[in-house]
């Protein structure tokens, strides 16, 4: 039984896009709608690779467009990362839907009013349009179960010493939903990296033979160029965290802290701060996930591409 | 042997008094003096702790007071941990040795000169002194060696969730260090919150039964209790680590890095943002120092208190 009710919001990007295809699989994920962020590459790249992904996996529930930029920065993209497309790599059949008339925000705002279950919500790029909710409809709060997100990290980061890309790209939503009261599931740096599929696994995936399985070996063939060169033994799958995190928990370790987001500073705009030590006497206020069973996790993903051979949804 | 121009920098403070008490006997180190800022406690404290210290175990070594507050802030304790008094409420004997009239900044730069080069710094208090003295004299980058600081972190805070309490009372400074241009040696809370002792080893330390060996049970008492109400084994000698840190480094890990201070951050303010492995890569201008063999630590700490 399809459980757990959720909207996937991202910005595909490779993990995204393999975060999709492990949230479609799954038999608890209910999956309302999807939308997109601008992030890793511009709106209209990401919106457009959204959509061949929904494709590609046969997703047909409403979709709709996030704005063009973060609640008050400029975006930043990452090309050296995803590729000039956002979703470089294997071709893609072309979009089969047509977006949604309104802004990614209403949507949301409309799947959660008409819901009756509180729904939980899956971003996998910066929080514009998490934040842009819980801004202009604060009165849904209770019909949001829960933010689990992949951003952050309180150890370090990536994008700058101090922050990881989907905060830093939009630090004001970050610290809006982290100060929002929802529960929140943080899939950050701390265990991302360690999330790695190496390439022995792209095999296993590749030998799946399934269409799916073709094209989610080609994208870690891609996505992993870019982090052998800076000496990673796999390709980190960071956004398929914040799925695991919902499907299969019992991998994970977490913790739970109050964690602040930076939004000022030289150096540190972007960084979530956990406090360890309980110095601030605050409740806590997100559930870190720290560490992962590497191996169940990949076993996991590859149970999930295994799926599309059976020809099902 | 030729041993290394040492000053130590200081704002004693219960770990900076043991760490006083080893560097006694670390004969590698010739100790020129030691100088006093503003920290733990108020500079009359740290400084009269100091000579405390000094005169508990017999040391003859000159004292330099330094800054009684942060170039351009307001000084913060942390009474929480070192008590009033910065020694835990211990009394130890006054002493009746004179204070120099030279502030410490300037007299860091004299030594410099005069040991063209060679000087090495141990600062385990906030930086204003090393601070005041690069904003004084721009020649002092090229004359010394190296700094090893205790203060900061890679990945965790004290005073604040961000951020490591002596780094924190001076931010500036710290950045001014950092930016130097002189090898900096951070021994942070990544490194120090493992160089902890438990009950049952400071209790060793005092059972070796001279008087700086029962002071050191003593005084780490109320720390202890610090720490145990953090649900932490045992208190970190966050000092002594860089002086035995400074004077070997063999049981330790260090990694070369980036290293700036936050000075500006409304939750990140006097974080040592540091950069291990980021798409950044900022210029290394730093060593972090990132793990210690706690059994070793402990060992070295009691073969060197049982000297006394």
């Amino acid at each position: 039984m399809k459980e757990i009710p959720i909207i996937l919001d991202g910005d595909p990007g490779h993990d995204d896009a393999i975060a999709w295809v492990l949230a479609n699989a799954s038999p608890l994920l209910d999956i309302r709608a999807c939308t997109s962020v601008c992030g890793n590459q511009t709106i209209e790249k990401t919106s457009y690779n959204a959509m061949r992904v929904m494709k590609l996996v046969n997703l047909t529930v409403p979709f709709a467009i996030g704005r063009r930029k973060p609640l008050l920065s400029d975006p930043i993209i990452a090309p050296n990362v995803h590729g000039e497309s956002g979703l470089d790599g294997p071709a893609l059949p072309e979009p089969a839907i047509t977006p949604e008339p309104m802004d990614a925000v209403d949507l949301m705002a409309k799947i959660l009013q008409e819901s009756t279950d509180p729904i939980t919500l899956v971003p996998t790029g910066p929080l514009t349009n998490i934040g842009a909710l819980l801004l202009l409809y604060p009165e849904l709060k209770p019909k949001i179960a829960r933010i689990s997100l992949m951003g952050g990290g309180i150890n370090y980061g990536n994008w700058t010493p101090a922050a990881e890309f989907n905060i830093l790209v939009d630090p004001e939503a970050a610290d809006t939903v982290f100060r929002s009261g929802v529960p929140i599931t943080m899939a950050g740096l701390d265990v991302t990296e360690k999330a790695l599929i190496f390439p022995e696994d792209f095999e296993r995936i590749r030998a799946l033979n399934n269409p799916v399985a073709t094209v989610v070996a080609e994208w870690l063939d891609f996505f992993y160029q870019f982090h052998r060169s800076k000496g990673y033994e796999g390709a980190p799958i960071h956004d398929a965290i914040a799925v695991t995190a919902l499907i299969k928990p019992e991998i994970l370790t977490m913790k739970d802290y109050y964690v602040l987001v930076e939004t000022a500073g030289d150096y540190c705009r972007g960084m979530t701060i956990a406090d360890r030590f309980g110095v601030l006497q605050q409740p806590a206020n997100a559930t870190v996930i720290l560490g992962i069973d590497r191996q169940a996790f990949v076993d996991l993903v590859v149970e999930a591409v295994a799926y599309y051979g059976e020809g099902a949804r | 042997m030729s041993q290394i121009p040492l000053i130590f920098d200081c704002d004693t403070g219960v770990d900076d008094a043991i760490a006083i008490m080893l560097l006694n006997k670390l004969p590698q180190f010739k100790l020129l003096a030691l100088t006093t800022v503003a920290g733990n406690v108020e500079l009359e404290k740290t400084t009269n702790n100091t000579l405390r210290v000094l005169e508990l175990i017999g040391a003859d070594v000159p004292v330099y007071r330094g800054a009684a507050k942060p170039i351009f802030r307001e000084h913060v304790s942390a009474v929480y941990v070192h008590g009033e008094n910065g020694l835990g409420g211990i009394e130890l004997p006054q002493s009746n040795q004179a204070i120099p009239g030279v502030n410490a900044w300037d007299y860091i730069f004299q030594e410099a000169v005069k040991w063209q080069g060679e000087l090495e710094i141990i600062a385990v208090g906030p930086l204003t002194n090393l601070g005041l003295a690069f904003i004084k004299y721009k020649q002092l980058p090229d004359l010394i060696k190296r700094i090893v600081i205790m203060g900061g972190s890679a990945s965790l805070g004290n005073i604040t969730p961000a951020a490591e309490f002596n780094i924190y009372v001076d931010p500036e400074a710290a950045d001014i260090v950092f930016c130097s241009g002189v090898p900096a040696y951070m021994c942070g809370l990544d490194m120090t919150m493992k160089a902890y002792l438990t009950a049952e080893e400071m209790a060793q330390v005092g059972a070796l039964g001279s008087k700086p060996a029962k002071f050191f049970q003593d005084v780490v008492q109320g720390p202890l209790n610090f720490y145990h109400s953090l649900g932490l084994p045992g208190m970190s000698l966050h000092d002594p680590a860089a002086v035995l840190y400074a004077n070997d480094p063999t049981n330790f890990e260090t990694h070369p890095v980036g290293i700036r201070v936050e000075t500006k951050g409304q939750h990140s303010l006097g974080r040592t943002v540091t950069d291990l492995y980021s798409d950044a890569q900022w210029e290394k201008n730093a060593y972090i120092i990132t793990d210690i063999d706690r059994k070793k630590f402990f060992e070295r700490v009691l073969d060197l208190m049982s000297q006394y």
